[in-house]
Parts: structure tokens; sequence; C-alpha cells
């Protein structure tokens, strides 16, 4: 139940819903501003609450930004894909099966995970979730429109501060870019105090090795640990050696030194989420090590 | 035709009467009913844990559109009564608090209510409730019980003088004399934590102020409607015959829904005021509010080499919150009586101060204090064996009170009916095979792994009288019978959502001989039950089942001597009833159905000379045996009617880089004498070890530095859900409770104590190899990987 009256409308093209956001409502609400309406399930409660009261929800639903579809060099993840979607798709596994792992470990039953977006978690750009790590390991490509045209930036980027965004006002996202991560092994790693926890530390690891297992490319993200995804660079542990327990251990302790500002709240503080940093680091990394090598026996067999 | 003998349902996996209502969601709750012209109310709640309301301007609300009327604390203060206490602390020695419907003049915590807005939708409600503007002047406020106690402390009632609820102290004050002959004393600290009963269902009211008669409908989601209608007439200056009071079904409960509650007067004083049916429905984040277990306990045990206790010396400090005219602060006075309970201990002394705060009250809260008794004999079971050297089990086989020691007085009063707690340990270290499991641990620890085992034994007392108070270890039943066969149960117990009403039906079928179908059960309304106490302390089947047992054996000597005259059975033939029939016994031919019967007492008691009452109708009240309200020489009673126990063992494995536990098994026995229906009793303990593991490792009210809550909703409050939990492995013992028509013990509280406590000692097994220990709940990942760290530096 919604306290306040507000104006909806859900115009059946980007360009409809961009005017609409950037048009004043009609009269007769008593809101604020204008405000995107994607699934709904962090925008419709918070609603309920009466944390925000926007004069105007623009719905996205027909604007034609939903789904997930395979491209040459990747993925082309509409901004309403849902995680159902990433789920179904053989297009996702083949290219970035680190989002299929992380898709399979989102809460909230089949009734979340065929209504929330990918689109709406980014944009979010709460700490305590799952999307921004997992993107942001994925080297993804945001692109955004808005009055002015669009943009497209890395996605890293658009993760401002904990609970904000980079998009301007008026923007709308539009979807992601997700370059092919085929043949590298992928690893994630959730942490949470229970089923119905949000995510207390994620590590999103990519390994790619070369013919010898000499590991070519690593990338490692954590997520949920500080107020927007940290990527750490353990270039210097890997790269260029045939990894093994040691120089895994090392790249997690490089990861646990890099959290210098954890985030706290009250299901973990922020000692806890970086001392369990280092560890979770350590298990991805060992995840997507295995992969990669499954990968290169699958390809040589 | 029929067998000789009738068919028992009693014992047998009957399911739920009403089971398909609930799972095709056609079951009525409160929040499904309205009737023509319904409104909605909102409420205005504090953002300040402790302020003196200066002023409140409705303007803005009362403009807003669809808004009826929008009534302040004062407003409803100047119409109606403060709220009875269900426990008033003020005659025990205590301070009495004054409870009204909203608050008055100050508030004393975040989320109490000061206005209501009254609109045509809730959404109106809620937006009308967003514009009164109160105005606070801050006071400083009180967050736990060491700031509360201080010297210079800011009082919450300042008419009191001190932000101490009730003090008092529960059996003999021996320990030093005794401490100086034994082996060994121990001393230490447990702390628990703050949690909630947190149904699904949040408490929902619709109120129905008929003006022309005078007369008031509530639909409440309430464990206790009589008690309900009989307070509610006592504030709204009523007679109670202008109010009926209906509770349909209940969404789960634990005690939240125990009359006493300042909601309960909401809907119906605002209904009253405006003239119109009010409806109100609790947000989930304000009954996320109400708390419980939130208590410290500094203890000292003196215990000898075998291991056996002495004496034990206990000062539980509760962090209680604002005060109440609940029963919330009497789980401290429960928790007391109930320490040391189920062990051989001749010297037990418990001091409890309940301690106001600037939180919202405690309310009555499953298993109502109990836990933290259970919580502190088992870890010190267990301290006792490290002390000692003896294994944890051992240490409570010989500390166990033996199968013949019953009745057994505990040092606080409760008068124990019998059990065998040794037999319940070896059934459920069987059902572990702890030989295994104890080498599965020493196989895990060699490789650096930290698995735990932990016991726990719980003993619940049930049924509780408490006098003076509206809660009776009695109830009233009424068993009727049409001419056409059909039954039916009016009963003052109720159930919330436990299935009792099933159960009834059951025990009624059996003695009737007739099928379940014929049965219906009627609870929950105060127009068509017998006065009752509802659903409180485990007590729907001991008496409201037992009265039903009674009334209908009174039909049955009816229907026996109807029977005999229709059959021209002679003085020496016995009549049989089952199966639908009643039949001279051994003679298959010779039989009527029960139907023809009972037409037969309402037709024909004429014809067949019947030298009776031609009634098929009997209320009768059960009420047990063993309650003694007349203190004994050292002032002590037993208020509780039946100990129903458990023991628990919990495997469970600590990830020691992350403090996770993963709960691998989880093992219970469990003794509630007769079972009526063994899904039930399963279901009660399972749910039970289900909410024993939340408390332990998760479930907690978290608060900021000026009293606001964080936790409001379930994201920050964090229930298991069935991916946590192992599938709990049952075992039952049969001891039936001496003396009582069925046998049968309370199980609605089963099953959280002993999962809490094997859970805690679990861990504490699990990390104790890494000198690590936690003597705090909940044992959450972060404070267990705090605890590990500590230990490792
Ligand atoms: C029960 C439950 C379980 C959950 N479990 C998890 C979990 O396990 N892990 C996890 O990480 N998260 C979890 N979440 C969070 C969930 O992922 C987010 O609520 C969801 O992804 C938000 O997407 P939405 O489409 O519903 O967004 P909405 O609620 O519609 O929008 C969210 C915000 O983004 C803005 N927005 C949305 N789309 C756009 C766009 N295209 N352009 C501009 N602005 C936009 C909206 O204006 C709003 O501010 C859970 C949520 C629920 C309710």
């Amino acid at each position: 139940m919604i306290p306040h009256r507000f104006d909806y409308v859900a115009p059946d093209s980007l360009a409809g819903c961009i005017e609409a956001l950037n048009t004043a409502a009609p009269a007769g609400g008593d809101g604020e501003d204008a405000r995107v309406l994607a699934g709904g399930t962090w925008v419709l409660p918070e609603m309920s609450r009466a944390e925000s009261r926007p004069a105007r929800l623009v719905d996205l639903r027909r604007a034609g930004l939903g789904g997930v579809t395979g491209t040459g060099s990747g993925l082309s993840v509409g901004a309403m894909c849902t995680y159902a979607e990433l789920l179904a798709s053989p297009d996702v596994l083949r290219h970035a099966p680190l989002l299929h792992t992380m898709a399979e470990g989102i809460t909230g039953g089949w009734a979340l995970r065929s209504q929330a977006t990918v689109g709406g978690s980014a944009v979010s750009a709460r700490p305590q979730s799952d999307v921004p790590g997992a993107l942001v390991a994925c080297g993804a490509v945001a692109r955004a429109v808005g009055p002015e045209g669009e943009r497209r930036f890395p996605v890293a980027e658009l993760f401002a501060a904990a609970m904000h965004s980079s998009l301007l006002p008026g923007e709308v996202l539009t979807g992601f870019d997700v370059p092919s991560t085929a043949g590298a092994g992928s690893g994630y790693v959730k942490l949470k105090r229970g089923g119905s926890s949000w995510p207390i530390a994620t590590a999103a690891a990519l390994v790619r090795l070369g013919d010898e297992g000499v590991c070519r490319q690593v990338s490692l993200v954590l997520g949920a640990v500080t107020a927007t995804p940290l990527r750490v660079d353990v270039d210097a542990a890997l790269v260029g050696t045939t990894p093994g327990d040691d120089g895994v251990r090392e790249a997690a302790h490089l990861a646990g030194a890099a959290v210098d500002e954890p985030w706290d709240d009250l299901l973990a503080p922020g000692s806890y989420r970086a001392a369990v940093a280092a560890p979770i680091a350590r298990r991805a990394l060992t995840m997507a090590l295995v992969a990669a090598r499954t990968t290169i026996q699958e390809t040589r067999a | 035709m029929t067998s000789t003998l009738p068919r028992r349902s009693v014992g047998q996996r009957v399911k739920r009467h009403d089971g398909d209502a609930h799972l095709t969601g056609q079951a009525v709750y409160t929040g499904d009913v309205t009737v023509p012209g319904t409104t909605h109310a909102a409420l205005v709640r504090s953002p300040h844990a402790h302020a003196t309301i200066e002023s409140i301007d409705t303007t803005a609300a009362l403009a807003h559109p669809g808004v009826l009327a929008v009534v302040t604390g004062a407003e409803i203060a100047a119409v109606t009564d403060e709220i009875p206490h269900g426990l008033d602390a003020g005659h025990l020695g205590g301070h009495h608090a004054v409870v009204r419907p909203l608050a008055v003049g100050k508030v004393v915590h975040v989320g109490e209510p000061v206005a209501a807005v009254v609109a045509l939708t809730p959404a109106d409600a809620a937006a009308a409730a967003l514009l009164v503007e109160v105005g606070y002047d801050l006071l400083p406020v009180v967050l736990d019980p060491d700031a509360a106690l201080a010297e210079d402390a800011p009082l919450l009632y300042p008419e009191w003088g001190d932000n101490v609820i009730i003090a008092r102290e529960v059996g003999p004050d021996d320990f030093d004399e005794v401490a100086t002959s034994a082996a060994h004393v121990l001393d230490g600290e447990l702390r628990g934590h703050r949690g909630n009963a947190a149904p699904m269902e949040t408490r929902t009211y619709l109120a129905d102020w008929d003006s022309r008669r005078r007369h008031l409908t509530v639909w409440a989601t309430t464990q206790n409607p009589h008690v309900m209608r009989t307070v509610l007439a006592s504030t709204l200056r009523l007679p109670e015959g202008s109010i009926r009071v209906i509770a349909l079904k209940i969404g789960g409960s634990f005690g939240l829904k125990m009359y006493g509650n300042r909601e309960d007067f909401i809907a119906p004083v605002l209904s009253r005021l405006v003239g119109r049916p009010v409806k109100w429905v609790e947000e989930r984040s304000a009954a996320l509010l109400p708390a419980a277990r939130d208590q410290r306990l500094a203890y000292r045990v003196a215990f000898d080499d075998d291991g056996r206790l002495r004496a034990l010396d206990v000062h539980a400090v509760s962090d209680h919150g604002a005060g109440a005219a609940t029963h919330g602060w009497g789980m401290a006075h429960v928790g007391a009586l109930a320490t040391g309970l189920g062990y051989a201990l001749d010297h037990c002394h418990v001091r409890y101060t309940v301690v106001a705060t600037n939180k919202a009250p405690w309310v009555g809260t499953k298993p109502f204090g109990k836990e933290s008794a259970t919580l502190l004999l088992e870890r010190i079971m267990d301290r006792i064996a490290v002390t000692t050297g003896l294994d944890p089990a051992e240490v409570r086989r010989r500390n166990f009170l033996a199968p013949d020691a019953f009745p057994h007085t505990h040092t606080s009063g409760l008068e124990l009916d019998s059990g065998d707690y040794a037999a319940a340990l070896d059934l459920t270290l069987e059902l572990l095979d702890h030989p295994a499991a104890r080498a599965m641990q020493s196989a895990a620890r060699a490789e650096g792994r930290c698995v735990g085992i932990g016991l726990g034994f719980e003993l619940m007392p049930e049924s509780a009288d408490i006098p003076g108070a509206l809660v009776a270890a009695f109830d009233t039943s009424t068993v009727r019978m049409s001419p056409s066969g059909q039954v039916t149960v009016l009963t003052g117990v109720t159930s919330p959502g436990t299935g009792n009403d099933t159960a009834i039906a059951q025990l009624v079928a059996d003695e009737l001989g007739v099928a379940m179908s014929e049965i219906t059960v009627v609870q929950g309304d105060t127009d068509l039950c017998p006065y009752g106490f509802g659903n409180i302390s485990s007590r729907s089947i001991i008496t409201g089942g037992n009265a039903a047992v009674l009334a209908a054996r009174d039909l049955v000597a009816t229907l026996h001597t109807t029977a005999r005259a229709m059959l021209s059975a002679g003085p020496e033939e016995a009549i049989v009833l089952g199966d639908g029939m009643a039949q001279v016994a051994g003679d298959p031919e010779r039989a009527l159905p029960v139907p023809a019967v009972a037409g037969a007492v309402h037709t024909l008691s004429y014809l067949l000379g019947l030298d009776i009452e031609p009634r098929l109708e009997s209320t009768r009240t059960y009420r047990p045996a063993n309650v003694r309200q007349v203190p004994d020489e050292l002032g002590r009673m037993n208020t509780y009617t039946t100990y129903p126990y458990a023991v628990h063992a919990s495997l469970l494995e600590v990830d020691p880089e992350t403090g996770s536990v993963t709960l691998l098994r989880h093992v219970v026995t469990h003794d509630c004498g007769t079972v009526v229906n063994p899904m039930f009793v399963d279901g009660q303990v399972t749910g039970g070890v289900a909410m024993g593991i939340g408390a332990a490792l998760g479930e907690e009210l978290v608060f900021d530095a000026d009293g606001v809550p964080a936790s409001t909703g379930f994201k920050t409050y964090l229930l298991p859900r069935a991916i946590d939990l192992p599938r709990v492995e049952l075992g039952h013992l049969c001891t039936p409770a001496p003396g009582t028509p069925l046998g049968a013990k309370g199980v609605g509280e089963a099953g959280f104590s002993g999962a809490l406590a094997a859970v805690v000692n679990a861990v504490n097994d699990a990390i104790a190899p890494l000198g690590a220990a936690l003597e705090a709940t909940p044992v959450s990942p972060p404070r267990v990987l705090a605890a590990l760290l500590e230990a490792g530096q």
C-alpha cells in the first residue's frame, strides 16, 4: 500500500520514457520527482514505507530494454533483463558463466528472480548486493540514454557511492555490453549470514590460463565489502606463474590488504568484512583456477 | 457389520480438519474480514526514544482527502481508563506502569503510538499520519540496564524514583554456606540478546461499534478472546456483555497476541469515537518492536569432583524496555522458577531485576523466559565437564533427577510430576550415534576443521495458573450432539495456528465413537464459546482437551442409556460406541447408528421411558489437581500443571575463516506424555527447534545509539530459512502426566530452549580447540569470528 498519490506512465518507447522523466508530472500528486520503475522490487517497498515519494513513476516495461542476447564478442544485457532471463540464457553460460552463477545465488525465490532486474540492482548501487561486483569483474560497459543522447562508460563508474549511481538526472540506464570471457575460468563466492541475509561479502574471479597452465590474465573484484565494488590488482601474485596454493594465498592476502574502508552495517561490522575478504577471495580464485584448468582440458580433449 | 472395538484416532497422524482451507487460501484470517462502511486506521509513532510531547498539530492531516478523524493519546485518555495489567508488578512489590492505548504526555520508546488517523482507505490514513506534526522535547535516553541503574540515570517514570520495574528473589539464599564444602566454584556471566516472536501475521483488528445497540464487535488476532473482552470492557468503560470478540484463524502468535497489549485497544477505541467500523493492521516494523530474552545472567556454581551440582546462585538483569500492561516481565520470574529444574539441586537461588529502558517493552514470548534458564544450566553442565574432565553427557546424567524422584519439589516451589530425563538423553545419543559423531569430530579436527557437538536439556513448566490473574490452569468445553448426530464442540481454548482444534475433535470423536467429519470445533467467539482463557502456556489440549473429554463422556452416558433402551439390552450388557455405531458389546447384530440414538434422545425420550434428562449437551471444566497456590512453609507455590522435557544434540561445523556455522544434524528426544496427534507434536517440536536455532544464530533486535530500532524487517531481523536448517531428527518418549484423564503434557513451547542451548554449546565445542569461547548470544558469524580472532592474538 503506497500512501501518496502519484502519476504512473508506461511509455512504449525509450524516447517516451525519457520524455516522461524530464517533464513535470501533472498536478494532483503530492510527491517530489519522477522516478524510473523497473521490476519495482526495490522502488515499491520504499514507496510503501513512504521513504520515497515520487510525483511520477515511469515504468520501463514497454520500452524494449529486456532480455539478454549474444553478440559476436559477448553479451548485450538489457537493463530490464531479469535474473530469471540470465539463468535461462545459453549465451550467458557460454560468454559470462559468472553472471549465471551469480544469478543462481539470488534469494527471494522465482517470484523475485522473475521480477527483479539487473539494471534495477545496478542503479540502486547498494553495497550489499551481487550484481555490481559481478558486472565489474566481467568488465561490462554500461549504456545510458538521457535527453542529451547516449553515454557509454565502464560499469565501475556507475557505482559512485553507496546507494548512489552516477546516472545523471533524467537518464535511463539501457543496458550493458559484456565482453565474452569464454575460455577463462570463473569463480563466484558469496558469504551471507544465512538464507535470508543480504550478501556480506562477495568475490568474483576470472582466470585465463595459457597452454602450459601459466596464468595470462586474472581479475578479482570484491563486492559488499566496501561501499562500491573493489577491484584488486593481483597480477603480481599470479600472472606469469603456474598458480599454486601459495600464489593464490598471496593474491588473497593482497585482496584483504586492499580493504581499507570496509562497509559497515547491522548485519556485519566493517571489521568482519575486512577479515573475511581474504578467505573469500582465495576461495573464488581457487574456483576460477579449477574452472580454467577444466576449460583447457576440455578444449584439448 | 462393525468391529466391536471403537477405532481410536488418538495417537494417529490425523490430518488437520481445515488443512485444505489453509492450503488453498480459503482460510479466513482477521485481515480478510470487512463489514460495510469499514474505515482504516494508521498510527503516528514516536521517532524518539524518550521525549515529552509538547504539541500535536492535526490540521494538515485533517485536511487530507478521505480523513475522518485524527485522535491523540490525550483525547483517548479522556474517555477511557488505563489498560488493566495481565500481571501487575505494582502488586508484587515493584512499580505499576500506567499504560494507555496511545502515549499521553511523553514517549518512552521509538515507535510508541502518539496519535491515530482514521480514513476511508489505508493509503489515505497512512498519508495523513505523515502530516500530523508532533512537537517533542527530547529527554536523555537509557538503552541498557547499566545506564538505567546508574546513580543519576534519567528516569522513564520519574514518580517511580528509579528504573526498576521489579526485583525479587526465588529460592533459599544459601550459596556461600554450601559452597565452602564443594570441590569447585566457578563464576561467569551469560549474555542473552533481544529477540521477537516474529509471527507471519502481524496484529490485526476490525472493531465495529454499533451506536444504536451500544455494542462493540471486535475481530482480533488474539490468543485470549474472552479475556480481551474483559479488559476491553474495563478500559472502554462498557459492560462486558456489550462486547463480542471474535478470533478467527491466526497466522502464528508465540505469545505476541496474548492479552494486555495496548495494540488490542486501538481499533476498538477509535471505532467507538468515530462511530464507524475501524480496521487496523500492524506494520511489520511495529510487529518487530515487542521483545523478549534480553537478559544478563551473572552466576556462581558449586560442584563436586564427580560433577554433581551442589549450589547455584544467579543474578538475572533483564533489559525489559518500557513499562507495559502485559505479562512480559513475568518471563524473568518464570526464568527464575525454572532455573535448575530437572537437576538434583538442593540449593538454587535466583535474584532477578527487571529494568526499564527506552526500548519497546517485553511481551510474553515463547518459551517465556525458560530459555534463559535452560541456556544457563546447559552452559554450566559443559563448564563442569571441562573442569572435571567428564563427558558432558555424563555430567548431565549424574545430575538428572531419577525417574523415581517424582513428585519432586524444586527449590523454587515448582513440583515436577514425572519424567525420565536420562532415558531421553540416552535415546538422543543413540539417534545421533554419539561415538560415531565423536569419531567424525576427531577426524575433522585432525584436518584443522572445527566440528562441534552440543547437548541441551530443556524442561518446560506448562499450563500455568497465576493467582489473581486471568491466566488459569483450567478451561471449559461444551460438547453438543444434534438430532442427526452432528457434534459441535465449543471451547474456551483457541488455536494460534497449531491445530489443537483438530486434536480436540480427535479426542471427542474417540469418546463418542463417531467419525472426525461429524465434528465441528468452534473456538474464539465470546458469544458462542464458554468463558475461557484461550491459548497460552501450552495449555489447550490439557485444559480444553481434557474438558471436552469430560463433557463428551457425559454424552456417552446418555447415549448408552438411550441405546440400551432402544436395543433392549440387559443391565449386564455393555454398550460400546465406535465406527459411528452404538452396539451391544460382543453382539454386532444388535447395533444402531449413533445418529439414530441421538435422534431418539431428542424425540423418543417419553416413548423409551428414559429416566434421565434428555440432553445431549454438556459443559465441563477441567481443573488439574496438582496446582498449589497456598504457599508452603517457605512461601513457595506450584503454579504449573505439566512438565514436558526434551534432550537435544546438535552437530555442526564452524568455518574458522568466516565464523559461519553450518548445522549438520539436530536430534531431539521429546516427552510430552500422551500424544494425541504425532504430526502436531512433531510440528511443534520442529518449529520450536527452528525458532531456537534462529535465536542462537541470527535473530537479533539491534538499535542505534539513540534507541532507534535498526531491525525493521526480515532482511535485518534474520529468521532461519529452510536451507539453513538440518532435518530435525525426532525421538519420542511417553511418560503420561499422572492423575490426568489424558496423560498429555504441553508441547507448545517445546524445542526452542534445548535447541538454543545445544547450538551454543556445539559452537563452543567447535571453537574450544582454538582457545575461543562465547558466553553471549547470538553466536552469529561476526561474533564467532571475533572470538576466534581474539583467541588467536
Ligand atoms: C526478496 C528479495 C530478495 C533479494 N535478494 C537479493 C540477493 O540475493 N542479492 C542481491 O544482490 N539482491 C537481492 N535483492 C535485491 C534485488 O536484486 C533488487 O531489488 C532488484 O534487482 C532491483 O531491481 P528492480 O528491477 O526491481 O528495480 P526497481 O525497484 O524497479 O528499481 C530500483 C532502483 O533503480 C532505479 N532504476 C531501475 N532501473 C533503472 C533504469 N533502467 N534506469 C534508471 N534507473 C533505474 C529505480 O528508479 C530505483 O531507484 C533482493 C530483493 C528482494 C525484494
